[in-house]
């Protein structure tokens, strides 16, 4: 057979074993067995064991646990609480009022978390209700907090991100300072959202919020400045090479085990189910990232990699085309595929395409590349059918899912400006982690 | 047979809790090399004990994680199966069992040859590989059971595989 037919009975085979509903990352193991068996490129159990155990036991790898055990304390405290009522009084006389706690919420927990659906849960808890009851719109509420929630994946910590390192081998670090700001500008760009409503739609607006003295602003987020200093101590350390991106994470962990043991939270309960809660979550990106450690290998002995790089250089697309057309690319992955998944099953394939000279030259080098990945695959939790985001808030609001989808649709279209903005001005992303590797 | 399924439960279980003890150890081991350095003090090797670790906490909780629904799978056309989706989940697990399967045997087979030959870290810990692959060799050899123990009851009783937890009850 020659190798385009083979290359096509790999691919169906992968899309088969996905597609039917095999785990991911062992549907991904046993696509890259077929493919050294179909390549008769040597020993299979002997590479699959190789691969599976350098992924597993990488040191870079153990910043994922780690973020994820910190998210996971700091999920079961009373955060959820202390988010609205310690940011309502701040936020209240902002144009677009308390919609911004949406925002600014979704910010705050997106530096604690490295997940999107629980950035959604916590903040959402508290505000759905409370804005409901002064209210607000739920075209806005819900929208804006579909929206804001995706900022989980870009704001550091971030599991998306530390996949992408891993998979592709660059410092976890560089790529989360490289994640800070575009997040904010992002955020910053939904509250522009709000403020906008509030201007364009004054018949919608609720009634005044009243005024509050600045004490009592202070004592009521007495418990969220203490997060606030713990996400500045992390992304501090990190920013000023006190700590590598792991040490970071212990960091993180120790302190929202203070944090949980000062605000009474912390029991024997809460410890061990957010410990075994991180324990599985962990387990879970691991296999998949054994998985793709090993198709990638596999993938490459199929030339489609090299090949698809190729034929894309020959094209002599511009630069510009090629992002538009991945964007849309990982849209459609996105439909079928959480994001996680998404970017180690594509990484292989899209490398050697980002590494060309013609992207160097715009400034795009792979941690740029990474901050765009997360921003599309973020648009791809808000779009049906498969928007993680839109059936968290099924869950939370009951509404459907055509409703949720609308009401995110405008979100959606700043990512797209985001994107935009990303290409435009690239050293967003590169400026901070360049400024860090500048470090003596 | 009563015995038995509690048994596998609780083996499942304790390789989920083993798991999350080497999570720990992960924890102890940095904040460690984070004092070393202030104090000056060496703790060579460091970095290769946590990678260690990281595997033998991911691989002793493969199995419990698929019994909690953790792992996750496309489910858009198992979804739509109706009273089909019993033969779906019979063709996902029979093909995970096989795959994970093969991961065991050479799982245990790679960890024999470094035993044999006593392979040694190419890092400053020189640990003998064989005692860190050990988890590795458990772990997926513990995941294949579980995988084959989900079918057989799949086959043979009215067991309908892994809960997997509805997407909005999930924490994440």
């Amino acid at each position: 057979m020659d190798q385009l037919t083979l290359t096509a009975i790999f691919l169906f085979i992968l899309f088969l074993l996905l597609g039917t509903g095999v785990w991911i990352g062992l549907a991904l193991m046993g696509v890259a067995a077929v493919g050294i068996i179909l390549f008769d490129k040597g020993f299979v159990g002997a590479n699959l064991t190789d691969k599976a155990w350098d992924s597993a036991s990488s040191w870079t790898l153990t910043a994922l646990p780690l973020f994820i055990w910190m998210g996971e304390i700091l999920y079961r405290t009373r955060l959820s609480e202390d988010m609205f009522k310690g940011l309502a009084p701040w936020m209240a006389r902002l144009p677009g009022g308390l919609l911004h706690t949406n925002v600014v919420g979704c910010t705050i927990f997106a530096a604690v978390s490295g997940s999107s659906a629980a950035t959604l849960t916590t903040v959402g808890k508290m505000s759905i209700p409370e804005l409901r009851k002064r209210g607000y719109p739920e075209f806005m509420t819900i929208g804006t907090l579909a929206g804001s929630a995706t900022l989980g994946l870009m704001i550091p910590p971030s599991l998306t991100l530390i996949v992408y390192g891993v998979t592709i081998n660059e410092s976890i670090t560089q790529l989360f300072m490289a994640g800070v700001l575009p997040g904010l500008v992002l955020a910053g760009m939904f509250m522009l959202y709000v403020t906008g409503w509030h201007f364009l739609r004054p018949g919608q607006r609720p009634a005044k919020e009243p005024k509050t003295s600045f004490g009592h602003k202070l004592y009521n987020s007495r418990f969220l400045i203490p997060v606030i200093c713990l996400v500045l101590l992390v992304i501090g350390s990190m920013y000023l090479g006190f700590a590598t991106a792991t040490e970071a994470a212990a960091f993180g962990v120790i302190g929202a085990l203070v944090l949980a043991t000062f605000q009474g939270s912390l029991t024997m309960e809460t410890f061990s189910t957010s410990l075994l809660g991180a324990t599985r979550t962990s387990a879970m990106i691991a296999l998949i990232l054994m998985g793709a450690s090993f198709l990638s290998l596999s993938m490459g002995f199929t030339g489609l990699p090299r090949g698809l790089a190729e034929w894309i250089a020959s094209l002599g697309l511009s630069p510009i085309v090629l992002i538009a057309a991945l964007t849309i690319f990982y849209i459609i992955i996105g439909m079928f595929l959480d994001g996680i998944s998404s970017v180690v099953l594509t990484m292989a394939v899209v490398e050697p395409m980002v590494r060309t000279a013609g992207f160097a030259d715009l400034g795009f080098d792979m941690i740029w590349f990474g901050i765009f990945i997360v921003v599309v695959v973020e648009m791809a939790q808000i779009t049906p059918p498969i928007g993680f985001n839109l059936f968290v808030l099924q869950g939370m609001t009951g509404h459907s899912m055509g409703y949720i989808s609308r009401t995110a649709l405008p979100m959606f279209l700043i990512m797209v400006v985001m994107v935009g903005v990303l290409v435009v001005f690239p050293e967003l992303a590169t400026w901070l982690p360049e400024n860090l590797r500048n470090r003596p | 047979m009563k015995a038995l399924r509690r048994g596998l439960d609780l083996l499942y279980f304790a390789g989920g809790v083993l798991g999350a003890l080497c999570l720990i150890a992960i924890l102890l081991i940095i904040c460690g090399q984070m004092i070393a350095r202030w104090s000056g003090i060496a703790f060579p090797g460091s970095t290769n004990y946590a990678g260690y670790f990281m595997a033998a906490s991911t691989f002793f909780a493969l199995a419990y994680a698929l019994n909690e629904g953790a792992h996750i799978r496309v489910t858009l056309i198992l979804g739509h199966m109706g009273r089909f989706r019993r033969w779906g989940e019979i063709w996902c697990y029979t093909v995970a069992a096989a795959i994970t399967t093969f991961f065991a045997y050479h799982a245990i087979a790679r960890n024999l040859q470094t035993k044999k030959f006593n392979f040694l870290s190419q890092g400053q810990d020189a640990t003998a590989l064989w005692i860190p692959e050990m988890a590795m060799t458990i772990g997926s050899t513990l995941l294949a059971i579980a995988l084959w123990d989900h079918l057989i009851r799949i086959l043979f009783t009215d067991h309908s595989g892994v809960y997997q937890p509805d997407i909005t009850e999930r924490e994440h």
